[in-house]
């Protein structure tokens, strides 16, 4: 009995926070994705270079000696800039043609090509360090947790919570699931429709950039550090349902948790494999993923 | 006539120049190494101490006369990139000797590549066992010490300091790190030690933590690990910012931490042990000149990579002396069984296989110093022939 409870607390218990840690970061990512799918029907095959960009740009304030919090602060709003461009003078392009889907996912992931080859010449293709703004470590119930992952958790979890309230209970997020639902009757009722579809896809690469900037000090920085991570988000995005707020958390939560618990009997490395097995399941069976699309749930 | 003879005489004269140009042209020796990526801090060192020991040797009137020249190409630890830089320097450089690979893969790879051109390499860095074992190859030498004699030294040290310990193995994912966690393995189970559990996690591997559910599964008392380059400064601060360092003994392999990355482990990396070919302390005349010569050059202290990559320069010059020419056939006969001065002492380079014989040191950071803990002779650290191929 006391070696289960041993097992619980000192194997179990910190894999599972540690999962958690993960989790939130992921869905921070995931939402960006989701929330661009669910109102400009775009997938953004760039939002993993969006993150990396991010990252940089932290990477960037940092050695122009800004504290980390300062970059936490600007990142987001630079990447709002940047994303507002990219759909105005990107995505307005093709978006009105008939074969939008394909042009929007070819056009991203140019641009995605792009922007990773620019970072490479820009930093090189070396591995850069971030310091983490919090150091040291706290002890609970005899467990170690580093305070920074401690910070991403507490900070990631009120950032998925802020985008909730946002979306579901301001009247700007409103316009904006409104605008998802049916674009000609909301621009008839006076939304502001292009401007909105602009300001939603910057923000998604706000949230991109920004989680480029929390996980900086834990992975580092590098051109190629969105790759792996924007699959794990774009799994998330299709469990959980393309273009819904809840089934990324959800589907993040859950698709974490069955890496991390995993963990303990398999290799890591055969958690991604077992992620994109449940991925193609989903696909199978319920297409449309656990819950239904943005504006329409 | 007059002036028929004064042509011809031009003629004979510029032939003459010819020659004596094609004679006192440098010996061009190719080094691949990586220069970018996760293992860059060891490609710095490796170009350190070849740049020391060739403006030394050229300094002192070249190898038969001829000065040295290196050219360098980044293989960025990758062997795909690696065989088409060695084909560039083979082909279009007209390199007569290769060496710098990094990567085991990469020597593994190189070494064919050097197969068909008939040329030779060396490593001074790779430490997979099957480069001179069962994958060994009539071109390929290797200078420095490879897993199976540094396992043997950090074994013999284990075996003395914590007798039958629980061991925990987490290694890089390809052919270095699988080897170098056989080796091990094999010496401390040798000498009574337990397995607790292993574990590979793909090179450059960012985070860690998802690993440590394995290992404080398995209650291990001393985990042995062979990642190398910044891959241990990110495991050794996950483990020591998620509290798995304490009541653990972390021992590892030699390019796990060095001097390179040392600084940026900081206090992480106190009281690792490894066996290894090399430590700055090593108390000699030659290794006394070299560690200075090389701290007022660079500024930083030589690690096992930078010493064992200077002493391939003078195992060239030694070969190529000893042959009196730089021709692949005649450079091959006499590298075997050749003995040559390094900062580690003499060393002995076995016909049967290709591997250089040197004294192994167990050595244990403290104080960002490498301490000498213990010492393996270097009969007792080589290990048998096995080697098939020629």
């Amino acid at each position: 009995m006391s070696e289960l409870l041993d097992w619980l607390q000192f194997v179990l218990s910190p894999q599972m926070i540690n999962g958690l840690s993960i989790g939130v970061a992921v869905i921070l990512m995931a939402l960006g994705l989701t929330i661009i799918f669910g109102l400009l029907d775009v997938i953004n095959m760039a939002h993993g270079e969006f993150y990396a960009l991010g990252a940089y740009l932290a990477f960037a304030l940092l050695s122009a000696g800004l504290p980390f919090w300062w970059a936490l602060a600007l990142v987001p709003l630079a990447m709002l800039a940047v994303g507002y461009l990219t759909e105005r003078l990107l995505i307005q392009r093709v978006f009105n043609s008939g074969d939008r889907h394909t042009l929007t996912l070819l056009l991203t992931l140019g641009l995605g090509i792009v922007m990773e080859d620019a970072l490479k010449i820009l930093f090189g293709a070396n591995p850069l360090r971030v310091e983490a703004p919090i150091s040291g470590a706290t002890e609970m119930l005899g467990l170690f947790f580093p305070n920074y992952r401690l910070f991403l958790m507490a900070f990631g979890a009120t950032l998925i919570a802020a985008v909730w309230l946002v979306v579901f209970r301001t009247q700007l997020g409103a316009m904006v699931r409104a605008a998802a639902f049916d674009r000609n009757m909301a621009g008839s009722l006076g939304v502001p429709v292009a401007r909105v579809y602009a300001a939603t896809f910057a923000f998604g690469v706000a949230l991109a950039g920004l989680s480029g900037v929390l996980l900086a000090p834990i992975y580092s920085v590098f051109p190629t550090m969105g790759r792996d991570f924007v699959l794990m988000a774009f799994s998330v995005v299709i469990v959980g349902g393309m273009g819904s707020i809840k089934g990324a958390v959800v589907a993040g939560l859950i698709l974490t948790q069955i890496q991390s618990i995993s963990s303990l009997y398999i290799s890591p490395v055969w958690s991604d494999p077992l992620l994109f097995s449940i991925m193609v399941l989903v696909l199978m069976w319920r297409p449309q993923g656990l819950f239904g699309k943005l504006g329409h749930a | 006539m007059n002036i028929r003879l004064k042509t011809f005489s031009t003629a004979v004269g510029l032939a003459l120049a010819c020659t004596a140009a094609a004679q006192n042209a440098p010996i061009r020796i190719g080094v691949v190494t990586p220069l970018s990526g996760t293992y860059a801090g060891i490609g710095q060192q490796v170009k350190w101490g070849l740049d020391l020991a060739t403006s030394e040797i050229n300094a002192a009137g070249g190898v038969l006369g001829r000065k040295l020249e290196l050219i360098y190409e980044d293989e960025e630890a990758n062997p795909a990139v690696a065989t088409q830089k060695a084909e560039k320097l083979f082909q279009v450089n007209k390199v007569d000797f290769l060496t710098g690979t990094v990567n085991s893969g990469s020597t593994l790879a190189v070494g064919q590549v050097a197969e068909r051109n008939q040329r030779l390499i060396a490593t001074t860095v790779s430490f997979a066992d099957s480069i001179t074992g069962e994958k060994c190859s009539p071109n390929v030498f290797r200078v420095n010490a490879r897993a199976g004699m540094q396992s043997a030294a950090l074994a013999e040290w284990l075996a003395k300091e914590k007798p039958n310990a629980s061991v925990f193995y987490l290694g890089p994912d390809y052919e270095m790190g699988r080897s170098t966690v056989a080796a091990f393995k094999h010496a401390a189970e040798g000498k009574g030690a337990k397995t607790a559990g292993e574990i590979f996690a793909p090179l450059g591997n960012k985070d860690y933590s998802p690993y440590f559910g394995q290992i404080r599964a398995a209650h291990p008392g001393v985990l042995y690990t062979s990642v190398a380059g910044n891959d241990t400064v990110r495991l050794f601060t996950q483990l020591s910012e998620f509290g798995l360092g304490r009541n653990l003994q972390i021992v590892g392999a030699s390019g796990t931490v060095t001097s390179q990355n040392l600084p940026a482990i900081g206090k992480a990396a106190e009281g690792f042990v490894t066996g290894v070919g090399y430590s700055p302390l090593i108390d000699s005349p030659e290794n006394k000149k070299f560690v200075a010569a090389f701290q007022s050059a660079y500024k930083t202290l030589p690690d096992l990579y930078g010493a064992d990559s200077y002493g391939v320069m003078y195992f060239f010059k030694a070969a190529a002396e000893k042959a009196r020419s730089a021709d692949t056939d005649k450079l091959r006969g006499a590298m075997r069984d050749l003995q040559w001065n390094t900062p580690q002492g003499m060393k002995k380079l076995r016909a049967g296989d290709h591997q250089a014989m040197q004294d192994m040191y167990a050595v244990r950071v403290s104080d960002g110093q490498f301490r000498i803990v213990g010492r393996v002779p270097a009969e007792a650290a080589v290990g048998p022939d096995h080697c098939a191929k020629f």
